[in-house]
């Protein structure tokens, strides 16, 4: 039996406020100290990605840039969570074009294969709920022109 | 449990664990599509993936969310955060190569400090398809996993032994476990009884923050609503 395809374990569930307050605190400890560990600034990138707020998210996206730029050994989990980070703040150019990034090296990767799937349904759902929205604001304005000549007419 | 209807399927949260490039993500794959990807082709997890699976086990529908996470040093401490609920854990090691084995004191470290002493758990050998490079004898993993009070098992994910009978076997194990079901705060008790006396946070892999620092004990019974 397949499983329910697409999914993206990273987009989903996000860390109780207490788990990212400890990446939060050891980040802020060494950037105090005046050196920060790759380590220490991806572990709280991840844990801001994941986070439902969107603030959390943009700068976790931000901290990831850097990383990207800074570190090329870590290239391929940037590029993946780069493209998380976009996703779910509806940058959705923004996330096809590093998840392709990473598809381009690793084809079969099927974690990239996934968020693209994933990706993708988002941009469908979203162009059918403005079409729906489109399509409603022209069925008010048919309705309120034929209110206006049924009222025109009427006199 | 008792009270669950026999239609509702019971979930159940499973975590593969273990040094990167022994298997897991192939098990998975294995496990849940029938595939298998040339060894070419298979990329090293980034921080962790998910499957949900359905299943019968024992007469009872299950749904299983299956955890599987990178096994490379860098995403220890995120890797770490997905333990909690766990009510079964695969560890893996590959039977060519020793130094996977090895590791595995190690992830049971890990795994005092994030899981319930009765989460149930079991070793994998994997690439047993591997005979001629074989480097850890069947009866050394299954004393081992007899000294972890662990289930033991030999598999391949390339030739598909053994990878459905690991699964069925956490599984019938943690049906039969009744304090995996049991309701927030009753595992508390367990906790206490630990008997390990080691020292979990000297041994613990390096790189690795504890999460779990401000000891905010959740449930270990809930299963993952996923
Ligand atoms: N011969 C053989 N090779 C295997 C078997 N299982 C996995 N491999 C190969 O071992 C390599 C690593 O497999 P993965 O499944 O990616 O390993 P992993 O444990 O998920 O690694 P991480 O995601 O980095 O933790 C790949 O090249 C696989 O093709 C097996 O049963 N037999
Ligand atoms: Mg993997």
């Amino acid at each position: 039996m397949p499983t329910e395809l697409p999914y993206a374990a990273d987009a989903e569930v996000s860390l109780s406020f207490d788990e990212l307050d400890v990446l939060k605190r050891q980040y802020e400890k060494e950037v105090s100290q005046s050196h920060v560990t790759v380590q220490t600034k991806f572990n709280y990138a991840w844990g801001l990605v994941k986070s439902p707020i969107k603030e959390h998210q943009v700068e976790g996206v931000r901290l990831l840039q850097d990383i990207y730029r800074a570190e090329p050994t870590r290239r391929r989990e940037c590029l993946y969570y780069l493209a998380l980070g976009h996703y779910k703040l509806g940058n959705y150019d923004e996330a096809r074009r590093f998840n392709s990034l990473l598809r381009e090296k690793e084809p079969t990767n099927m974690q990239a294969n996934s968020l693209e799937e994933l990706i993708d349904d988002r941009v469908k759902r979203e162009g059918y709920i403005g079409m729906a929205l489109v399509g409603g604001a022209a069925a008010l304005g048919t309705l309120l022109v034929a209110g206006l000549i049924r009222r025109a007419t009427r006199k | 449990m008792a009270s669950q209807e026999k239609a509702t399927p019971v979930n159940v949260k499973l975590l593969l664990i273990g040094n990167s490039s022994v298997g897991k993500s192939s098990l998975l794959l294995r496990f849940s599509d029938e595939q298998w990807l040339p060894e070419d082709e298979s990329s090293a997890t980034i921080g962790v993936d998910f499957r949900v699976h359905k299943m019968e086990v024992k007469g009872k529908k299950v749904k299983l969310s299956i955890w599987d996470t990178a096994g490379q040093e860098r995403f220890r401490t995120i890797t770490s955060s997905y333990y909690r609920g766990a009510q079964g854990i695969i560890l893996v090691y590959d039977v060519a190569n020793r130094e996977s084995f090895d590791a595995l004191p190690r992830w049971y470290s890990e795994l005092e400090t994030y899981v319930s002493p009765s989460v149930v758990k079991i070793i994998v050998g994997n690439k047993v398809d591997k005979e001629f490079s074989r480097q850890v004898s069947y009866a050394e993993g299954q004393a081992f996993a007899k000294r972890m009070n662990s289930l033991f098992i030999e598999a391949s994910a390339k030739t598909s032994i053994g990878v459905k009978d690991t699964f069925d076997e956490v599984v019938a194990k943690i049906i039969d476990t009744p304090e995996l079901w049991a309701s927030v705060g009753s595992s508390n008790k367990s906790k206490a009884s630990r008997t390990t006396g080691t020292d979990a946070r000297a041994t613990s892999m390096p790189g690795t923050i504890d999460l779990n620092d401000s000891r905010e004990d959740e449930s270990y019974g809930g299963g993952c609503g996923c």
